[in-house]
């Protein structure tokens, strides 16, 4: 059952043969491929890890454009505000200085227009009284002394009487 | 053994020569040398960058045994990698080549695994004497020269148990085969035989792969810098 013989040298040469065919019609193809393969698989990686640094970089870039451009925009929004504030404060006084020139000028007209109407009140009054004198007493005084005797009887009376004219 | 049949461990020998030849082992072997050399050159014939098919399968053998090889041995692997890929490869194949119904393993005869063996140590001597020139053979003598007996039975059992591992391993499982085959049971026997078969298909893959990394093994003291 167990017998040694010439099989185990022919079994040897099989082997050497064998071995023989696989390493050069084989193994330098498979190993080449294998290689090949190996080195494609190393610049996918490389060149995968040089555009994820690119992106990076370009994405870093953008941040800071980005975060310069949000502090340029505060910037401007700060200074349009000052602006606006400043416009308002001045639209404001001026407002307030046109409001008390027109007040002051409008009680100037007032207090002109009551003058002169209290200046035509007095003459129309002393016409009227020195009309009325001479008709009561029937006799024409002389028109320009009749004039001072009422205008100096007007002057005495109360200034409150006809409106408090200073 | 028996007549008719399965004859287990009996061979036909043929004389040429003078010398003795089984003829069943070599037309075995032959087949299975066919075998390897078709899938693999199928397996190269158009090789792809990405791998498919039979180049995969290839590809990962000579990457597994390949690997192994690379890290035991070192740096000098690549000397002794194609003859250790073509082994493992060539015992894979014939241990399942066994599991054929009509087919048997050349790994069943030890005629075989002796051979392979002897082969083996060879190049272990050989590798060594051209790596490392005569202190190749100062190993047997350390750690002291009173050593050399067992260093010398260490040397004789390394072929021996390497070939009889396998051969034992191969035979049994066929003849095992054969018994469950034979065996009168009639409901558990496809069970079993099938059960059988998937164990003996573990260990045809185990055994070749023993084989190939304690030749690995073997070698790497002939092959590395620093001999011991």
């Amino acid at each position: 059952m167990v017998e040694l013989n010439a099989t185990l040298i022919a079994q040897i040469i099989n082997f050497l043969l064998l071995a023989y065919i696989l390493k050069k019609f084989v193994f330098g193809k498979v190993l080449q491929a294998m290689s090949d393969r190996q080195a494609r698989i190393a610049g996918s990686i490389e060149s995968a890890d040089r555009e994820r640094a690119a992106a990076e970089e370009l994405k870093r870039e953008y941040q800071e454009q980005l975060a310069q451009a949000r502090t340029q925009a505060q910037t401007i929004v700060e200074k349009a505000t000052k602006l606006a504030e400043q416009a308002k404060d001045d639209i404001i006084k001026e407002a307030r200085a046109e409001h008390a020139r027109l007040m002051k000028e409008a009680q100037e007209e007032i207090a002109r227009e009551r003058e002169r109407a209290v200046a035509e009140l007095r003459n129309e009054v002393v016409s009227l009284s020195i009309a009325a004198a001479g008709k009561i007493i029937g006799q024409n005084l002389d028109a320009n002394a009749n004039a001072k005797l009422v205008s100096d009887f007007i002057n005495n009376l109360d200034g409150q009487k006809i409106g408090g004219v200073q | 053994m028996g007549h008719g049949g399965h004859e287990i461990g009996s061979h036909k020998v043929a004389h040429f020569f003078g010398f003795a030849f089984n003829m069943d082992t070599l037309y075995m072997t032959w087949m299975v040398m066919a075998i390897v050399i078709v899938l693999a050159i199928l397996a190269v014939r158009r090789l792809e960058t990405v791998p498919r098919g039979m180049q995969n399968a290839f590809e990962m053998a000579i990457e597994a045994i390949g690997g192994q090889v690379d890290a035991t041995i070192g740096p000098n692997s690549r000397k002794v990698a194609p003859l250790l890929i073509t082994l493992f490869v060539f015992l894979l194949t014939s241990n399942w080549l066994g599991l054929v119904p009509g087919f048997t393993s050349p790994t069943n005869d030890l005629n075989t695994t002796l051979g392979l063996a002897l082969m083996i140590i060879g190049f272990v001597h050989v590798l060594g004497v051209g790596h490392h020139g005569l202190s190749h053979f100062k190993h047997f003598i350390q750690p002291h020269p009173l050593f050399l007996p067992i260093n010398i039975i260490e040397e004789i059992a390394r072929p021996i148990t390497l070939s009889f591992r396998l051969f034992g391993n191969i035979m049994a499982g066929e003849i095992l085969i054969i018994l469950i085959a034979a065996l009168p049971l009639y409901y558990g026997e496809p069970l079993v035989g099938v059960l059988w078969l998937g164990f003996s298909v573990i260990v045809g893959l185990i055994q070749a792969f023993i084989f190939t990394m304690l030749s690995t093994s073997y070698l790497s003291n002939s092959l590395k810098e620093e001999h011991h």
